[in-house]
């Protein structure tokens, strides 16, 4: 049909508008833009806005505010490109969701097994070994995923409208954002590991330029927050890690059969030998444990944070997390083919993660850490989902809880930016304590209302998108008898709804709001946060809509797997293991609304104080199980101190061999040289001597030896 | 007692020692030229002496040894004249022909 073949429009919308923006009207924006004139106002609107709690320090480098530079007036060319952005991204979106529709209502549309090369090219010939081709291909798994890269995408386009108001790099950001979507977008649509492996690394680098974007902000060692060029340092060194197994498992499927094709290989890998499959398949999922943050590879995503929260959002639901998840849904029929081993990996490396992060996410005290810690937990539900799948349900439940958690997990970065926004008018610095926040509600209601209810969905209270597919998952475990992992999700789920409440609470609740503390209450900040602009508001809405309806989408298991089982409202509250996942939630938010909303604050702190085990628990847990901190030892000591014997190495043994060398030369030649007397008569004394001795010498062998 | 190969290469190895004397003993250079000049032809007197005296075909038809003379003594002109050109020039540069004094190659 028409309508998948020109699907490539999808795919490289966002390239041009990166193009369009990096070659033109950013180029425009930066020439139109009056350099000293933007100097000068901004020294005297810092020197004004920091009450002197900065001090003298800003002089021609002393951007290090918290924030990005400021231009006091946005140029007609930086407008542009935002408008760019969004309107090429709403193409995108719009389409996306034509083909969704299209392919879920008329099913006989779309081939069996999708629609091969919508676009492709040739790469390189190599011999008879075959060819390498850059060649896409659509198919229901990528039009879910489609749907949901360019929404969040385009929501996000909108929303950066207002909260990169006035950034100075303003153009440069959107450009970058067009990027990222692209990157995703080749993941999505590639039909073979080459192609996936570009995408992955292409989503490596803008998440790099994304996270690194407020070059000039420092580390905040107090809060344990790292500089966004560091952050987007580690982002990049750990995902290099995870591909390390990736490219070492994509090379042994290649060894082995020849091919790249994911669906040739589904036919080719069924001939191979099964321990060598599992153990690439193995390999290729560390791939996806870095990309997807899965434990021990997960401390990126935290220290990705330092980005601007839009892109926190970007990355969080549709992205950078989002590929890893993606890839072993698209590579699903080969881990079928592999032994059982392959798929427990995956579900316990997700089962772990989850309880890991969770429990982590319980006492962070910063608002989006744990934001980024709840991702990871969820993640890691996703990947159990995956592991539990099986033949039966195929990639449908792991990808069904990525298409909803993409909308409520969006919504939720949303709202922390909008409150960070807030906070940062009020207070004109950046907050990210949530010590600093508490009966935002009344202040920000829209904020808080759209953050009420993502909290819902991520909780699974029933009849909310994230209910749906967390409970799903969470029964699918018990389905295979996996009661490890049963007890595990389950348990999860309760300390998701138990973390999730406490951050609403300690951010827009307080002991004396309204609703028994649930709703506005004492605002611990300084000034006075306002509700943000509707270019930000209006994603919230969006969100919170889709967070709720996202999870009617009973046929998704079917839609993306024929023949999977769909959900229904008869099996799921009739099931009775529902309602203990209902209950557990309940627990959590009840435990949470309790200790937060019902008692004072200080009591708990000193509750907590006085109580030897749970004060180490409680600083175990802050310090994220002190992973960071072995990590960093792991880096100054082991890799460094590796670094150090290679470069001792290098210094003394290879630079002395050559040294030494040609000292001894200079040693030589230092008496040597005398006898270049520069006289001619002296070098043919020598000459003739040595023919004399040569002559005696033969003279002597040709007469005695013969 | 007729001439043999032998005085031809005693006459050649004597004169050779003479050149090689005069080219490293002497002091001015025309005389080391000139001692040059001696080994050349000492050299010459020895290829005509095997080239007469050889035992593979009659001399008439074996003319190796004498041609190659001839070419030394072509080469040994020119050599003669570039090296006298040079002298001269270093006579007018340095004011001395003296060879113990013309060591610009020194280390």
């Amino acid at each position: 049909m028409g309508l998948y073949e020109y699907s490539w429009i999808v795919l490289f919308a966002p390239l041009l508008s990166f193009v369009v923006i990096i070659f033109g009207t950013r180029v425009g924006d930066m020439l139109s833009r009056p350099r000293v004139a933007v100097a000068t106002t901004h020294a005297e609107e810092h020197a004004v806005e920091t009450h002197g709690t900065h001090g003298e320090d800003h002089g021609q480098h002393g951007e290090d505010d918290d924030d990005d530079p400021k231009v006091p007036q946005l140029t007609q060319w930086a407008v542009v490109s935002g408008y760019v952005g969004i309107a090429i991204m709403a193409i995108a979106a719009i389409y996306s969701w034509i083909l969704l529709f299209y392919s879920a209502f008329v099913p006989s549309s779309m081939p069996a097994n999708g629609l091969n090369d919508i676009f492709s090219y040739n790469w390189f010939n190599q011999g008879a070994t075959g060819s390498y081709v850059i060649a896409f291909h659509i198919d229901h798994l990528a039009i879910a995923m489609l749907v949901v890269v360019t929404t969040i995408s385009l929501l996000v386009n909108i929303y950066s409208q207002g909260y990169m108001e006035n950034s100075a790099g303003y153009a440069r950001f959107y450009a970058y954002l067009s990027l990222f979507a692209f990157s995703m977008l080749v993941i999505v649509f590639a039909q073979n590991f080459l192609v996936i492996f570009i995408g992955w690394e292409l989503v490596g680098l803008s998440s790099y330029l994304l996270i690194g974007f407020w070059i000039n902000k420092r580390a905040k060692p107090e809060e344990q927050r790292p500089s966004p060029a560091t952050a987007s340092m580690q982002a990049f060194v750990m995902n290099r890690i995870g591909d390390v197994g990736f490219i070492i498992g994509i090379m042994i499927l290649f060894a082995n059969t020849g091919t790249f094709d994911f669906q040739k290989l589904a036919v080719d890998v069924t001939h191979m030998d099964k321990t060598v499959l599992t153990i690439a398949m193995i390999l290729i999922f560390c791939g996806a444990i870095g990309k997807s943050a899965q434990f021990p590879l997960h401390s990126w995503l935290p220290s990705a944070m330092e980005g601007p929260t839009p892109v926190s959002a970007l990355i969080h639901a549709a992205t950078m997390v989002a590929a890893g998840v993606y890839m072993v849904a698209r590579v699903f029929p080969l881990y079928l083919v592999a032994f059982p081993a392959a798929f427990l990996v995956v579900a316990w490396v997700g089962g772990f993660t989850a309880l890991f992060a969770a429990t982590i996410a319980l006492v962070q005290s910063d608002f989006k850490r744990v934001l980024a810690f709840s991702t990871i937990s969820q993640l890691g539900y996703m990947f159990v989902g995956l592991g539990v799948g099986g033949a039966e349900y195929g990639p449908g439940p792991g990808m069904f809880h990525l298409f909803t958690h993409a909308f409520f997990k969006a919504l939720l970065f949303l709202c922390a930016g909008s409150v960070l926004h807030g906070l940062h008018h009020a207070t004109h610095r950046e907050v990210q304590d949530m010590r600093q926040m508490g009966g935002l509600a009344t202040r920000m209601p829209i904020t808080a209302i759209t953050f009420l209810i993502a909290t819902c969905a991520i909780s699974g209270v029933p009849l909310f998108a994230g209910f749906f597919s967390k409970d799903t998952i969470i029964g699918l475990t018990l389905e295979r008898g996996n009661w490890g992992l049963y007890i595990i999700t389950l348990f999860t789920a309760g300390l998701t709804a138990f973390y999730m409440l406490r951050a609403y609470i300690l951010a827009f609740g307080g002991t004396d709001g309204k609703f028994g503390g649930l709703w506005g209450g004492t605002y611990r900040g300084e000034g006075e946060p306002h509700e943000s602009p509707p270019t930000m508001t209006i994603p919230l809405i969006v969100l919170a809509i889709a967070s709720v309806v996202a999870g009617y989408w009973f046929g998704f298991f079917d839609y993306l797997h024929p023949g999977a089982p769909a959900l229904s409202f008869g099996s799921i509250f009739s099931d009775g293991l529902t309602y203990i996942g209902i209950v557990t939630a309940v627990v959590g938010l009840v435990v949470a609304y309790v200790m937060y909303a019902r008692v004072d604050g200080a009591k708990l702190h000193a509750a907590v104080e006085n109580n030897a085990v749970l004060r180490t628990a409680h600083r175990i847990l802050y310090n994220r199980y002190y992973l960071d901190t072995l990590y960093d030892w792991i880096a100054r000591y082991l890799v460094l101190g590796l670094a150090h014997i290679a470069q001792a190495f290098d210094a003394y043994v290879v630079d002395g061999i050559v040294n030494g060398v040609a000292s001894f030369v200079m040693f030589l030649g230092r008496d040597v040289r005398r006898t270049e007397t520069g006289r001619v008569q002296s070098y043919m004394i020598g000459f003739f001597g040595g023919v004399a001795v040569l002559a005696a010498v033969v003279f002597v062998l040709v007469t005695y030896v013969r | 007692m007729g001439l043999t190969l032998y005085h031809f290469l005693i006459l050649g190895a004597v004169l050779f020692c003479i050149g090689l004397y005069g080219a490293i003993a002497k002091r001015n250079a025309i005389a080391v030229l000139m001692g040059i000049e001696i080994m050349l032809n000492a050299v010459n007197v020895t290829l005509v002496g095997f080239s007469f005296f050889n035992t593979v075909k009659p001399y008439a038809t074996y003319l190796t040894g004498q041609i190659f003379a001839i070419f030394i003594i072509t080469v040994a002109a020119a050599e003669a004249a570039v090296a006298l050109a040079m002298v001269i020039a270093i006579y007018r540069k340095r004011n001395t022909v003296d060879v113990s004094e013309i060591n610009m190659m020194k280390w």
